[in-house]
């Protein structure tokens, strides 16, 4: 199995699913540019947790245009979000019918079955899910999750162990939103990161040409939707697991990945408010530089990029109490930069919340 | 019309043993008595049956020998396995090899070919149609724990590394050894166990037990001589085998004959699919003193398609699958059982000529009985001879009453099988029937004889009908 990077905020791309994208966003009849203004709104109003407000706007949209992708996909991550796992189900599996080359309602359905100990059902959707999009890192992730699990199960029947596994249940990633080149056009808008180009991500490197589909004049390029701006766990998590004592440690692992995550998909999405955010208030600068310099620093350095990748390998976590330390292989890459470092950050928790206490490349 | 040998037997076993020996059974629970036949006396049906539930604990604690195993990555031992089985296996004996077990196989060998995605998904479909095959769950386990990336953040990680770490994984690692072994290490062709010196056409099938395989093997018996049709993986006694006494938990070693046949209704669920008792301890046994009884080959419980190699109270214990297709086929009383620590296969030729010294003593036997002289008759017992009947009001009880019974008739001698045993002593088994001149059918008598320096000597002798 190829090695699975563990970027849960990226993925690319086949030139199919942007062509039916393409030709689904354009065959309706609102502008394409509104198009993508809802799916904006509708998205930002789930991350702020405005559920129902979202929900009230996404079939508004859909009794204009019934078959739109996008908003079917980000109906049913809100359905997903508000426990309608049924009718979530429904949406996803649809999706996968009425546009098979998409990863991410197989994902979505995956993240459901593992939720209710379909174990089998999430492999063969997730299996679905890498066919049409073999670099689908987050299908990938997922994939290793569901896979550990059914060897966990596979090894308890061949010792004929009470299947009562006390194994925290895998979580896997939610998807939260298609991936969607905006149709040409498009107003950069509002878009709360001057996102990245589609630069596929995974292995293949070095990107044929540069936005392939989206003229270059407005240098919008592709804009995804900042996905899975750190999904929230609680959310996304399945059903929690039975056992509590392995449960607490569990949370705080996932927490700090969790935070880990949405520092890194911060960072790619150039949000530079959620990426210092990040940062605790006694976070100290390497190198003596002052808190306000470093941060000027890091604006510069990140807000200047055409684009940003920020992918997240083999990630080890150790929680101790109220601190926890992240060590990860990061590849960076943006504009032609192509970095993979070790990197250790020192967590803090303070309250839900973990913030980056140090940071430092190596480890 | 001539009555078989094993007809007979099984006109006779089948209707009473049928009734009540459902409820009988193990060695502990077994009434004593000199003659092997006794065996479906009621009595031991109310002593109750050993705990089946002890048995099944017992079972999983039976002791692997190669306890190294446990740590070492199954995924590895598997592929190696693969490896070895590629290349000597002929592709004819795998598809001998019960449905389950051949699937199994075919999963280690695309593995071993490097088609790690198909032989997942061969695993997969494996375990969804035999999900209690222990074995295939941890290859399929295996399969899949080798997909994941090397990290150690996945959740069940610590209880994918627990559990391969558990001892009972040995005792899987065991079967899987010993069912490539048994693949790979085929028996030499046109060779038979060597205990089936003859064998009567009365008796369509016979089976030979290879505890140190794991495997029982089912011949097809015509006039053109044993064909070894289908083997199977099967389980012996915990403590191994050579049975000796009452509760030693082993599998006995010698010639047997399947005595009846047990309706699965009648049984409980931890015998399976059925179960065929045999003889033991037959005269042979019973004359060294060894003890116990109730040694069936039965079938597994619903929770298990397989147990460990080393797993029963002493019975051979087989698939359920597996043993229904010996059930379809066993003859009650006629189908000859061996069972070996290891079995030696020879040639047709070899088998003839180690009959020869038997042949001639049965005959010497023969030509004195009919020449009256029972000074000469004598020669051929031993003193403490002793005759057991399926008829109990049958005549004869004496070797005087042999001169009696033949009259000074000619006899002729048919349907002759003999079965070899040698282990501190060489016995024979010899079943035989006899019809005198001017009559159409006559006895069924199954011999036990015991060479004495150069001459084969009777000390037991069954009439069968």
């Amino acid at each position: 199995m190829p090695k699975s990077p563990r970027p849960r905020a990226r993925f690319s791309f086949s030139p199919t699913v942007r062509a039916l994208l393409l030709a689904a966003a354009t065959c309706g009849v609102a502008l394409p540019a509104l198009a993508a203004i809802e799916h904006e709104e509708v998205d930002k109003l789930m991350q702020a947790g405005k559920l129902d407000e979202a929900m009230v706007k996404a079939e508004a949209f859909l009794k204009d245009k019934p078959r739109d992708p996008q908003m079917r996909f980000l109906k049913g991550v809100i359905q997903l979000d508000t426990g309608k796992r049924n009718e979530a189900i429904a949406a996803f599996t649809q999706l996968t019918l009425d546009a098979p080359e998409l990863p991410e309602p197989y994902n979505n359905l995956a993240v459901i079955y593992a939720s209710q100990n379909q174990f089998d059902k999430a492999r063969a959707a997730l299996e679905s899910a890498i066919r049409t999009n073999p670099s689908y890192a987050t299908a990938q992730e997922n994939l290793g999750d569901v896979y550990a699990r059914l060897a966990s199960q596979a090894y308890s029947k061949a010792l004929q162990l009470d299947q009562n596994n006390t194994a925290v249940q895998p979580k896997l990633a939610v998807i939260r939103t298609l991936f969607t080149p905006t149709p040409p056009g498009a107003k950069p808008t509002a878009l709360i990161a001057a996102a990245p180009a589609p630069a596929p991500v995974a292995k293949a490197a070095p990107a044929p040409a540069p936005a392939p589909v989206a003229p270059p004049p407005a240098k919008v390029a592709a804009a995804p939707a900042p996905v899975a701006a750190a999904p929230k766990p609680p959310e996304t998590a399945p059903a929690p697991a039975p056992a509590p004592a392995p449960a607490a440690s569990a949370t705080a692992n996932a927490e700090v990945e969790s935070a880990v995550r949405a520092w890194a998909s911060a960072w790619a999405s150039q949000d530079m408010d959620r990426y210092l955010a990040a940062y605790g208030p006694d976070f100290t600068p390497a190198g003596g530089q002052s808190r306000k310099n470093w941060e000027e620093d890091r604006r510069a350095r990140i807000v200047g990029k055409s684009s940003i990748s920020v992918n997240i390998e083999n990630l080890a976590i150790k929680v101790d109490g109220q601190n926890a330390t992240a060590r990860f292989r990061q590849i960076y890459r943006a504009d032609n930069l192509n970095v993979s470092s070790r990197k250790t950050l020192e967590m803090q928790r303070s309250g839900n919340q973990w913030h980056i206490r140090k940071e430092s490349v190596g480890g | 019309m001539f009555a078989a040998p094993g007809a007979a037997l099984a006109s006779n076993a089948a209707g009473k043993t049928a009734k009540t020996s459902g409820s009988v059974h193990k060695e502990k629970t077994r009434a004593k008595g000199p003659a092997a036949n006794a065996r479906s006396t009621a009595r031991a049906g109310a002593a109750g049956r050993p705990s089946s539930a002890k048995e099944a604990k017992e079972a999983r604690s039976a002791k692997s020998r190669k306890a190294g195993t446990a740590v070492v990555a199954a995924a590895a031992t598997s592929a190696t396995a693969a490896r070895t089985t590629r290349k000597p296996a002929p592709a004819g004996a795998i598809q001998e090899a019960s449905n389950a077990e051949a699937r199994l196989i075919a999963v280690y060998e695309m593995f071993g070919r490097g088609q790690t995605r198909p032989a997942l998904a061969k695993a997969r479909d494996l375990v969804r149609d035999y999900p209690n095959f222990q074995l295939a769950q941890l290859v399929y386990g295996d399969l899949l724990a080798a997909q994941l990336p090397p990290s150690n953040s996945l959740p069940d990680t610590a209880s994918i590394a627990k559990m391969r770490g558990n001892p009972a994984m040995a005792e899987l690692h065991e079967e899987s050894k010993r069912r490539l072994q048994a693949l790979r290490d085929r028996p030499p062709a046109n060779t038979v166990p060597s205990q089936f010196l003859a064998l009567s056409t009365r008796s369509r099938y016979a089976i030979a037990v290879d505890a140190s395989r794991s495997r029982l093997y089912l011949f097809e018996n015509s006039d053109k001589g044993l064909k070894l049709t289908a083997d199977y993986y099967i389980s012996v006694g915990k403590a191994g085998t050579d049975k000796v006494t009452e509760g030693d938990a082993r599998t006995p070693l010698g010639v047997y004959y399947i005595t009846s046949s047990l309706d699965p209704k009648s049984l409980k669920d931890f015998y399976g699919a059925g179960a065929l008792p045999i003889n033991y301890p037959n005269p042979y046994d019973v004359r060294r003193g060894k003890t116990g009884g109730g040694i069936w080959l039965h079938g597994t419980p619903p929770q298990q398609f397989a147990r460990a190699p080393l797993a029963s109270d002493g019975c051979v214990v087989m698939a359920n699958p597996d043993l229904r297709q010996l059930l379809r086929k066993v003859q009650i009383g006629a189908t000859p059982v061996v069972t070996a620590r290891s079995l030696q296969w020879i040639s047709q030729p070899q088998a003839e000529k180690e009959s020869q010294s038997i042949t001639s003593a049965i005959n010497g036997w023969k030509d004195a009985r009919a020449s009256g002289n029972e000074a000469q008759l004598k020669k051929f017992y031993l003193p403490d001879f002793q005759r057991s009947s399926k008829k109990s009001n049958e005549g004869i009880s004496v070797v005087d009453d042999e001169v009696k019974y033949a009259q000074g008739k000619r006899v002729q001698l048919k349907d002759m099988s003999y079965l070899h045993w040698k282990d501190g002593d060489d016995t024979m088994v010899v079943t035989f029937g006899e019809v005198f001149e001017g009559e159409k059918s006559g006895r069924s008598r199954r011999q036990y004889w015991l060479r004495q320096g150069t001459d084969w000597k009777l000390f037991h002798e069954e009439i069968l009908g």
